[in-house]
């Protein structure tokens, strides 16, 4: 029996040897590729915010620092930090659309909830730009929503939602309140509907129960939303082209014009690695948060 | 005494209370939520619909009906350069899905059962797509084929797009391969079959509906896909999204409509297949699709 229990054992362990090698094959395409096309262009990408450009306008490497220099340029610092606040209120705007939204669906959807979920997914999995094309004209001056705005004395025939701020951020929030929407549902699905019993039982009214109850245990899963809408908000160029005016643009749009119209290769990859620059800090805020919160559930 | 009658009335007054604020709760707060809840869905919707209602308007208009008419997707069918675009779309989105399947499938394959530093390092790698907007990637791209002398093409706009999607497949199918027992593989080898064999023959077919979910959702998004193809499209056929984009810029042009119609109802059907086609194989469908969860 021992020697047959050996014999397992050391066929196992060549067998994991062999086994690790073939899957070290099987990883080996799809990262080298990704090394390659994805890691390597990023890098070229920071390379190239130092460089130059000679007299036709073609990119050449180098080091100069008039593309990093450039971006203290006040009309860039401008963009910038209307692009934060715009991003920074769809999060807020998303999440409050989000939070009724998914604790409806969550806690009285019933066993229509899956089909109610589908039923918000599968029109954000497709075509953005056809979708932000059919908001532009909900809300143009003569759309459905202004209209009832006016009918209901709202607004009145001067107001315009189209090129100004609050039409650009509602693009945003359009495009991507999706991504707000899934992990506070899923957050909302794994809560312990007992939970917010409970805290009516002790006299909790709704709002009381929700702040003590319902949002700190559902705090990651907003915190997950708040990212994922934050990233394609602060990149986004189309909802500034096509809801705002030239005063509303946003950082995307500057990359957009400095590779296409403008042929500035290296403000533009200086512009784009700002940006990244911008995402990172969010993204380890976030890890640095979801870290502390694990730290505390463990302890 | 006190300390003895205090709970005997609490115990005889609390469950009518309690019934009470239930049932006038249940009432009045699910009616705000179900409102918001409602008006979400109406807006959501709004925009899908005004744009497939006025794509069979009789009139050039976008904000007044006149009548029913096929006119648009009539001009849209004559319209050469659309119709090439379409295939061009096409053909970017066949050849993206294969080779982002094959790379993700063997990349989610080998994450799973690769414990060594490698196997974490390439687990960041694939992550880069995930949290990089698109507009970065696009601009990295670009940069990387203008770099490497590569005239932008259909040919590069179908590179930079099987980067981009690999990672969506090996994020949907890792769950699926984790949850696999890996003694079925054992005791596939234990039989005689090669390790190898015990992949192809095992593992693959049990992952076969996420696999074709998968093809399925990425051929949608990668048809659907816009900034990616923007940045790496040359000017022969340009993709079908970079064409709707430059017509949306100038201005109203209905057959867009039309052809954004036929574009949201082959995707809204493309996805809903994705969702449901782990339902065919009798498998908990739905959306852990789309969360990779």
């Amino acid at each position: 029996m021992a020697l047959l229990r050996h014999f397992a054992r050391a066929r196992r362990r060549g067998r994991d040897a062999t086994g690790t090698r073939m899957w070290t094959w099987f990883m080996l395409p799809g990262t080298l590729w990704m090394t390659g096309f994805l890691i390597a262009s990023l890098a070229l990408v920071a390379v190239l915010a130092v460089g130059t450009t000679d007299d036709l306008g073609n990119p050449r490497f180098g080091f100069d620092l008039a593309g990093v220099r450039a971006l203290a340029d006040p009309a860039y610092t401008e963009v910038l930090a209307r692009s934060l606040g715009y991003a920074l209120l769809t999060c807020a705007i998303c999440l409050l659309i989000a939070y009724p939204v998914a604790y409806t669906i969550a806690l009285y959807g019933g066993r229509y909830k899956n089909a109610l979920i589908a039923a918000i997914v599968v029109p954000f999995f497709a075509n953005y730009l056809v979708r932000m094309y059919g908001w532009s004209v909900v809300l143009s001056d003569d759309g459905p929503v202004l209209r009832a705005l006016r009918a209901v004395g709202l607004a009145d025939s001067g107001t315009k939602i189209l090129n100004t701020g609050v039409g650009v951020v509602a693009g945003l929030v359009y495009g991507f309140v999706v991504f707000m929407i899934i992990p506070l549902y899923a957050a909302l699905e794994r809560l312990d509907v007992s939970l917010i019993e409970a805290g009516r039982d002790l006299y909790g009214g709704p709002v009381r129960t929700f702040f003590h109850v319902t949002l700190p245990a559902t705090r990651q899963g907003a915190a997950a939303g708040l990212v994922l809408v934050f990233l394609p908000a602060m990149g986004d160029f189309v909802s500034a082209q096509l809801m705002g005016g030239p005063d509303q643009i946003m950082i995307g749009n500057l990359i957009q014009d400095k590779f296409f119209q403008g042929q500035n290769w290296p403000l533009g990859s200086a512009l784009t690695m700002l940006l990244m620059l911008v995402l990172l800090v969010g993204m380890l805020g976030y890890l640095r948060r979801t870290r502390k919160d694990e730290a505390e559930a463990r302890r | 005494m006190t300390m003895v009658k205090q709970p005997s009335v609490t115990a005889t007054a609390r469950p009518a209370a309690r019934t009470r604020t239930k049932r006038g709760r249940a009432d009045r707060r699910p009616r705000v939520l179900i409102a918001v809840t409602a008006l979400f869905f109406a807006l959501l919707y709004l925009p899908i619909a005004v744009v497939a209602l006025f794509s069979f308007n009789s009139k050039k208009s976008l904000t007044v009906f006149g009548g029913f008419s096929l006119r648009w997707y009539r001009a849209f069918v004559h319209d050469d350069v659309l119709i090439a675009s379409l295939g061009t779309s096409l053909r970017i989105s066949l050849v993206a899905m294969a080779g982002s399947v094959v790379l993700g499938v063997a990349l989610a394959l080998g994450l799973v059962r690769c414990r060594t530093r490698l196997g974490s390092l390439a687990g960041l790698i694939m992550l880069v797509p995930l949290i990089t907007p698109e507009i970065v990637t696009g601009v990295a791209s670009m940069l990387l084929f203008k770099g490497l002398g590569v005239a932008l093409s259909t040919g590069t706009v179908m590179l930079a797009e099987i980067t981009f999607s690999i990672s969506y497949v090996t994020v949907i199918l890792r769950s699926r391969v984790a949850a696999l027992n890996p003694e079925v593989e054992e005791a596939a080898m234990d039989l005689g079959a090669t390790r190898w064999q015990a992949v192809r023959l095992v593992t693959l077919p049990a992952l076969l509906p996420a696999v074709l979910a998968s093809a399925v959702l990425i051929f949608a998004l990668v048809f659907d896909d816009f900034v990616l193809a923007y940045f790496t499209t040359g000017v022969d056929p340009q993709p079908l999204s970079v064409r709707i984009y430059s017509a949306i810029r100038f201005g109203v042009q209905p057959t867009i409509n039309a052809v954004g119609t036929l574009m949201l109802a082959g995707s809204i059907g493309l996805i809903a297949l994705a969702l449901f086609i782990p339902r065919l194989f009798g498998r908990r469908g739905g959306l852990d699709i789309l969360s990779g969860e």
